[in-house]
């Protein structure tokens, strides 16, 4: 912003546009080079363009002085020349830092060698097949079992998620109550580390605790945070204790409001839930790692094998399955109004 | 006498509490029934799956036999306690996170600061693309940090093609460098998700202020933006803890001994010795609970996301 321009360019903008409504754009600009066209206008832009002269000298008889050296000074400030370009570069290194390693892994699964600078021959899905189990060699035999039994776990804790986090993000956000703050703070906060869990989780229940059902419920808890801050969210945007009492004066039971009016209208929140804990859990690796017993494989499992023992394109090919999943996660995602996986609340 | 008094009287009141919760007779009882219902099936699981395998934990690290968990033996903690190679692990994880912390969260601040302020082009694409690798595994993160940086990766052969030199050389995925790269990408997006609900919420006026009142862009960051955000820069520090977490990056980069891949050698079978790394875990968790309640103080819980 040029200082010293900008107080007279708002003004005379400001004049400008006074005259312009009154219907003549063009007289406020020069009132002495029409003066023939019409006197009776012309003496109103007149006193307008009066004002507008005189008007910063009122005032402006203190401040010019001061303001010109102000002025000048931010413009000649060396954050003011250097300061936007540095950030908006800083910010695409970041943005490239982020999204270009994603970019290639995905283009080059596709390619057919990786030497050199850009992957080359394209365009094959010969990794894909290797990856997914129908090519003559692969890490796997078949890694669809394993996909499918990873999905169907990370299904299984969302269902609890949803069971778990729907009631206790109403209780904290509806009711204030007795060691509410450190309700919240574990509900909300991960304290335990995935694989300070799967270390315990295997200690504690050594024959169950590597059965689907140990995997489903550490998922859960790992990922019910996230699940319990978005469904809150939800709910903070809406008058909960209206919505109620609306409900329970015209006879409706506090189970059957709960669940036919609170739950409908924090919908959003819900399926954003389930997408986030869903996507996170059929990835998540630490506690998998530690859990796992390797009978079908995990998919997080799967992902770790194809990254430490397999060519560079086939685990290319194994990283992009998951990204796919991400995507179609965040466009689902977008599609029922979250930006994405953030729990941050909308503004 | 009085102290056996005042408990018989508080466990009473506990007892008619409960009573009263179990049976309510009145609108509140009724409503604390609602608020116990509602909580219990959430720390039913946290019980079952965090609390009972925490409590396991600390029986294992005080076990006499690590292996059937049986008898009773401090030799465990005396083990973490004596060793420096403990002590140099914790300080190699403090240090190492606490730098990427930082750096995450001064390019956060960037990020954010220009997806708030200019009006960029495609700016929800930009979104995306920054919040993508939140839902990314930590090996995944590292794969990528080997496409950067591996031998085969994208920048090594990029720079081996204009310098000259032998792409095996320059290939600095399994370096400290690359592990490094590896924990900003995994820290960067959760921090500038914090900070960008922050920056929502700051006060556009007083920085317009600022500005018509002759503070250069800098001056006006400084000393209005940066005191606002203060509150989201104090949160997003607080994905310190999830740093702490990371574990796949650094198991398939391998470049630096943080406290994760050290438990995770106590459990593998060359060096099984499970009971020092429940008491390693212990303090693990100790610390990121300690760590995160001190975090808290510092900031309305609102304000932190994960």
């Amino acid at each position: 912003m040029t200082g010293h321009t900008d107080p007279t360019a708002d003004a005379s903008g400001d004049l400008h546009a006074e005259p312009a409504v009154d219907g003549e754009p063009n007289v406020s600009d020069e009132s002495d080079s029409e003066p023939t066209a019409d006197g009776e206008l012309n003496s109103e832009p007149d006193a307008v363009a009066g004002s507008e002269h005189g008007e910063p000298r009122p005032d402006g008889g203190t401040s010019p002085a001061a303001a010109t050296g102000e002025w000048s000074r931010s413009e000649t400030a060396l954050s003011t020349l250097v300061g936007r370009p540095i950030v908006v570069g800083v910010v695409s290194i970041v943005v490239a830092f982020l999204t270009l390693p994603v970019v290639v892994t995905f283009v080059s699964s596709f390619a057919q060698s990786a030497t050199g600078v850009v992957p080359r021959g394209f365009v094959t899905l010969e990794h894909w097949r290797q990856v997914l189990g129908f090519g003559d060699y692969g890490v796997q035999t078949n890694a669809i079992p394993g996909l499918a039994f990873s999905l169907a776990i990370a299904t299984g804790g969302m269902v609890l998620n949803v069971l778990i986090g729907v009631p206790v993000a109403y209780a904290l956000t509806r009711y204030d109550f007795f060691a509410r703050d450190w309700v919240n703070t574990f509900a909300i906060l991960p304290l335990v580390p995935g694989l300070i869990l799967g270390i315990a989780f295997v200690q504690t229940y050594p024959e169950h605790g590597r059965s689907a059902f140990g995997l489903i419920a550490g998922y859960c808890l790992l990922k019910s945070p996230y699940m319990v801050l978005t469904v809150q969210s939800s709910f903070q945007s809406m008058d909960l204790v209206r919505l109620e009492e609306s409900a329970r004066s015209l006879g409706a039971s506090w189970p059957r409001t709960f669940l036919t009016i609170v739950v409908p209208h924090a919908k959003q929140g819900i399926v954003a839930g389930s997408i986030i804990t869903w996507t996170l859990a059929a990835a998540e690796f630490n506690f998998t790692y530690m859990v796992a017993s390797g009978s079908p494989d995990p998919f997080a499992i799967f992902l770790y094998r194809n990254i430490s023992n397999a060519t560079h394109l086939q685990s290319a090919a194994a990283v992009s399955v998951y990204f796919l999943i991400v995507v179609a996660a965040i466009l689902v995602l977008q599609m029922i109004g979250n930006s994405g996986f953030t729990t941050v609340r909308q503004r | 006498m009085s102290v056996r008094k005042s408990a018989t009287s508080s466990a009473r009141r506990v007892a008619t509490l409960a009573a009263a919760t179990a049976r309510p007779t009145t609108e509140r009882d009724r409503e604390r029934r609602r608020i116990a219902i509602m909580c219990l099936p959430f720390f039913a699981l946290a019980t079952v799956a965090g609390f009972v395998p925490l409590a396991t934990l600390v029986r294992l690290s005080l076990a006499e036999d690590a292996v059937w968990i049986e008898g009773w033996s401090l030799e465990a903690w005396r083990t973490l306690a004596t060793t420096a190679e403990y002590r140099w692990v914790a300080w190699n994880t403090l240090w190492f996170v606490g730098l990427a912390t930082l750096v995450s969260v001064a390019l956060g601040v960037a990020v954010s600061h220009v997806l708030e302020k200019y009006d960029l082009p495609l700016e929800r694409a930009v979104v995306a693309a920054v919040s993508f690798p939140i839902a990314l595994p930590g090996i995944i993160v590292a794969y990528l940090i080997i496409v950067l940086l591996g031998r085969q990766g994208l920048v090594t052969n990029a720079i081996a093609v204009a310098t000259g030199q032998s792409a095996l050389d320059l290939a600095s995925a399994t370096a400290i460098t690359g592990l490094f790269l590896g924990y900003v990408y995994s820290l960067l997006p959760r921090a500038t998700m914090v900070l960008r609900g922050t920056y929502a919420e700051v006060n556009v006026r007083a920085e317009e202020a600022a500005r018509a009142l002759g503070a250069s862009r800098w001056e006006t960051f400084y000393h209005v933006t940066l005191p606002e955000i203060r509150p989201g820069i104090v949160a997003a520090i607080l994905t310190f803890r999830s740093g702490l977490a990371i574990f796949g990056t650094v198991l398939v980069l391998q470049s630096h001994r943080v406290i994760t891949l050290q438990i995770h050698d106590e459990t593998s079978v060359g060096s099984y010795d499970p009971d020092v790394a429940a008491a390693i875990g212990l303090v693990y968790v100790a610390f990121i609970v300690a760590f995160t309640f001190v975090g808290l103080r510092f900031v309305e819980s609102d304000a932190v996301e994960i």
